[in-house]
């Protein structure tokens, strides 16, 4: 096989690796024969993540980035020994477990060495008292999910990605889960780290109720998408397994009166732990089965947890629904949800048609919502070859929302896949940025939205590099995001 | 059908979009097997591999060759896109240079966990197994399976020896048949690996009074390895001789302990047509006279009215709800057991009850399930290609397997399946083999005779 046969999307930042046969020996020689490649096979599995327009680029014979060298460390002495080389030779090191990432946050960009996680996938315990779960951040979501059911337990952090994602993908990505209005987003479920620095240094954050012991330096790394650093470790929160569930749904005659409804049930600090609206033309899509939501816009809640508690819940939660003209639609629903949510056929169907799809989400406070989700779906109308535009609404805050968008077509003439994926990109962001909201809810920046940082952060995104350049002196950790504009520069 | 059902909310959006993109649109639709398939014959299951290789791995959790191996390059995605890539040439499977590559599509144990969680309801292996068609056809197969091919060919079972011959050494009593038979206990390769399980079983019938016949001198493998490496050639000669040594005995029922076995002579020679291949083969031959009475019998015997075959288990269940087998204490050793319950038993046979309904009949008996049970059960790594493929990664899943067995307490580990039992054995460290057993449920029920 010769890489020469597949169109490389990000090449024009990739750097050869000087003396790789030396470097490669020497990687051998310090963590072990087996635990690095420069095997064809073996680089070719790690040249994309999960992003959408990489499976039109896979089905089209194209690779997005191309490593050089695949490594899969089984203890943190091993990434030492993999960042003293990487560190002297100033080989970029891109940080990869289960590849489940959508924007672009594991692909290397520039070449370099893949750490693969995937070895440090031990459940260490639970702390039945401090109700918590110590883990090894390789560990799959779904595996942690299965383990903490069988003894009683739920992480409740369920993204779609559960069964496909890692913790260390969630914490490097600040993610959310599905069932985090109830349990709360990653930042909020962990606990304590243990990590390496780019420069090898080992840090740790124990595992602590509370702290205020100056500014909180474990936030910083959540949410730092592998560039400063690699999270080894965990302890995460968990909850005793619900003892009851309530499952609902109503239709509201606009999504207003759907935003209405949750943000009324989040002002009275009611927290049920999935609410989702669903705008009408994904109504159409997911429940056209269901007569009352005929031209409406479905909203789904599942409360749980303490039964006396879940009754109140209820109770409250229809009556708000009730009080902005929903109309109530059973279980079934929901259960619809349940049965469907894991069956994710859409990024199979659509590339052998050349068609070009994504979702992203952003979030948007209270008073700006109905005015960021029109403004969206009517500047990603306009973009030439663009079919749908449609949104739902997937976390609640007494605060605000995250809508999560999905756009999909085909390129206009003389455009590319990948110039109409990135028109709808800008498009979607630009809008929610004239409206007031913020460019990522959940899935963070990677190279999509790296562009974007200056408007997002002003003058915090000098900040971030200021820090970057401490931590990571010779920027070898993922480069290419957050901090840099990839599209502009690797465009094709 | 399904697919069309699913999209259709996708029909206004394209009739209703500008006319350029609705070209471009139908076009894409038109031309989507032009630019994606290969050209010329093929046997590969391209709609899926593409399914597959685009799905964000759904399965990949459950997984056991890559939870194993740790390595993106076993997920099951990559096993689609390579198995795709050498279909359309991308890579091209003749270069001995991608053997890797070939190979690659051998390194699943079969075990079907990933079609539990498949958005589109299929399993890796049944994809894997179409482009092995390719492969063969091309001359390709690699020679790890070559080897396993001869094997068969020379002996007719997957030892370099006839296995069932060494019933005497093992002191395996052979019962050959008188045409008028009950019972046909249908011993497997493997199985002959495990005499113990063998004489429990013979012991058990005997007690019971069955009349049954083992026939071990004219016994041949079923060829489920071959199904695996997909040489239909070799499993319709072994197929042939397996049904007309069953139809000989005059049994009514096939009984075996290998789920493997089970499931062979049942769902895959159907599902495969073997017979149907040999029937249509054999009429070229005979072209323009009658298919023989004896080659129609075959076809029917499996497929129409042939005997019944099934588990082991499931007999021994009859019998103890017909209330002819009583079951008593078992030593003080066996009290308390988990179960491995095996893939080809609990997903592809779909029965996890009849073990737990035997055991339920044991008074002093207390069975520990570990996590993975019933039809969440994890594999042991010796079922499929990858024990050939690469042997590290069957140990492994085999260690995986261990450690799940260990964490529930118990010391005895019963089975229901030469393979696990083989496979097992090697996720024990040396250290702990005299602290763990591995045991099949018959050799435990003659402990409660």
């Amino acid at each position: 096989m010769d890489f020469n046969d597949f169109d490389i999307i990000y090449q024009e930042k990739r750097a050869l690796i000087k003396n790789k046969d030396k470097i490669v020996a020497e990687l051998k020689q310090n963590i072990g024969e087996k635990n690095v490649s420069t095997k064809q096979i073996d680089i070719l599995a790690y040249t994309k993540d999960t992003s959408l327009i990489a499976m039109n680029w896979t089905m089209e014979g194209k690779i997005a980035g191309l490593p050089e060298i695949i490594t899969w460390p089984a203890n943190t002495s091993h990434i030492i020994e993999i960042l003293k080389v990487a560190n002297r030779e100033k080989i970029p090191v891109v940080p990869y477990a289960e590849g489940s990432g959508v924007v672009g946050g594991a692909i290397p960009v520039k070449g370099g060495i893949i750490i693969d996680m995937k070895r440090f996938n031990k459940i260490i315990g639970i702390n039945n008292k401090n109700l918590s779960v110590t883990v090894q951040t390789g560990t799959n979501g779904m595996n942690l999910e299965r383990y903490l059911n069988s003894k009683g337990y739920t992480g409740g952090h369920i993204p779609q990605s559960l069964y496909t994602s890692s913790v260390g993908g969630w914490i490097a990505h600040r993610a959310a889960g599905q069932f985090s209005s109830k349990y709360g987003k990653i930042e909020d479920i962990i606990l304590g780290m243990k990590l390496i620095l780019p420069t090898g240094d080992k840090i740790k954050f124990d595992p602590m109720a509370r702290a205020a012991t100056g500014p909180q330096l474990d936030k910083y790394f959540i949410g730092s998408e592998g560039t400063l650093g690699i999270v080894t470790e965990a302890t995460l929160k968990i909850w005793p397994y619900p003892e009851k569930r309530a499952l609902i749904s109503y239709a509201f005659p606009t999504i207003e009166d759907s935003l209405n409804a949750t943000r009324e049930i989040m002002r009275e600090h009611i927290f049920p732990a999935v609410i989702r609206i669903y705008d009408a033309d994904e109504t159409l899509r997911h429940f056209d089965h269901i007569e009352k939501a005929k031209n409406k816009v479905m909203t789904i809640f599942v409360c749980e947890g303490n039964e006396r508690l879940v009754d109140l819940e209820e109770t409250i939660t229809r009556e708000k629904c009730e009080g902005n003209s929903g109309i109530d639609c059973g279980k079934e629903p929901v259960d619809h949800w349940f049965e469907t949510r894991f069956k994710v056929t859409e990024t199979s169907m659509f590339p052998p048609y050349r068609i070009v799809a994504d979702t992203i989400e952003v979030a948007v406070m209270w008073d700006d919502a109905s005015k960021l989700y029109h403004s969206v779906v009517e500047a990603t109308e306009k973009v030439e070859g663009n079919l749908l535009v449609s949104a739902h609404v997937s976390h609640f805050y007494p605060n605000g929302v995250g809508f999560y968008f999905t756009f999909g077509g085909v390129p206009g003439k003389g455009k590319s896949q990948f110039d109409f994926y990135k028109e709808c990109w800008n498009t979607i962001i630009k809008a929610t940025l004239e409206s007031g909201g913020s460019i990522s809810h959940h899935h963070g920046i990677g190279i999509n939205r790296s562009h974007w940082m200056d408007k997002e952060w002003d003058g915090g995104l000098e900040v971030m590099k200021k820090f970057k350049d401490a931590l990571d002196p010779n920027n070898i950790f993922n480069p290419g995001k957050i901090y840099e504009k990839t599209w502009n520069g690797g465009d094709k | 059908m399904e697919e069309l059902k699913k999209y259709k909310w996708m029909i206004p959006l394209i009739s209703g979009a500008e006319r350029n993109t609705r070209r471009k649109l139908l076009k894409n639709l038109r031309k989507k097997k032009d630019r994606f398939y290969p050209e010329g014959g093929f046997n590969a299951d391209i709609k899926n591999l593409i399914n597959c290789m685009l799905c964000p791995n759904m399965c990949r959790f459950d997984c056991n060759t890559l939870q194993a191996a740790k390595t993106e390059v076993i997920s099951p995605a990559y096993k689609a896109r390579i198995g795709y890539y050498l279909t359309v040439g991308k890579i091209d499977p003749s270069d001995p240079e991608n053997k890797e590559f070939v190979d690659l599509m051998y390194k699943c144990s079969n075990c079907e966990n990933c079609k539990i969680w498949c958005p589109f309801d299929f399993s890796v292996v049944s994809l894997l197994e179409t482009v092995r068609d390719d492969l063969n056809e091309k001359g390709l197969m690699p020679d790890y399976c070559e080897k396993q091919i001869d094997k068969l060919k020379e002996t007719g079972t997957i030892e370099d020896y006839n296995i069932f011959k060494t019933y005497e050494e093992k002191g395996i009593e052979n019962i050959e048949t008188d045409g008028n038979d009950d019972v046909f206990y249908y011993i497997g390769c493997e199985m002959m690996k495990f005499p113990k399980v063998v004489q429990a079983n013979i012991e058990l019938l005997k007690k019971l009074g069955i009349k049954f016949s083992t026939n071990l001198d004219k016994r041949v493998c079923c060829g489920s390895p071959a199904l695996n490496i997909r040489d239909l050639d070799t499993i319709t000669s072994l197929a042939s001789k397996s049904v007309d040594l069953i139809r000989k005995s005059g049994a009514k029922l096939v009984i075996s302990g290998c789920p493997g076995c089970v499931r062979t002579l049942t769902e895959r020679y159907q599902k495969n047509h073997i017979l149907e291949e040999k029937v249509e083969h054999e009429d070229e031959e005979i072209r323009g006279k009658d298919v023989t009475e004896e080659e129609e019998q075959f076809s029917r015997i499996l497929y129409d009215e042939g005997p019944e075959v099934i588990h082991i288990v499931e007999y021994i269940e009859r019998l103890l709800e017909e209330e002819k087998l009583m079951l008593h204490e078992v030593p003080k050793k066996y009290e308390t057991v988990t179960i491995h319950d095996p893939c080809l038993l609990a997903r592809n046979l779909s029965n996890t009850s009849s073990i737990r309904k035997i055991l339920g009949h044991i008074p002093n008996l207390t069975i520990k399930e570990p996590i993975y049970n019933k039809e969440f059960t994890h594999c042991c790594g010796w079922s499929g290609t990858v024990h050939w493929a690469d042997r590290d990664i069957a140990i492994k899943e085999s260690e995986n397997r261990i450690s799940e067995l260990k964490e529930t307490g118990a010391n005895i580990i019963v089975t229901a399946c030469p393979e696990c039992e083989l496979g097992l054995a090697y996720g024990i460290d040396e250290n702990e083999k005299d602290t763990i057993e591995i045991i099949d449920l018959s050799e435990l029920l003659i402990k409660a005779i």
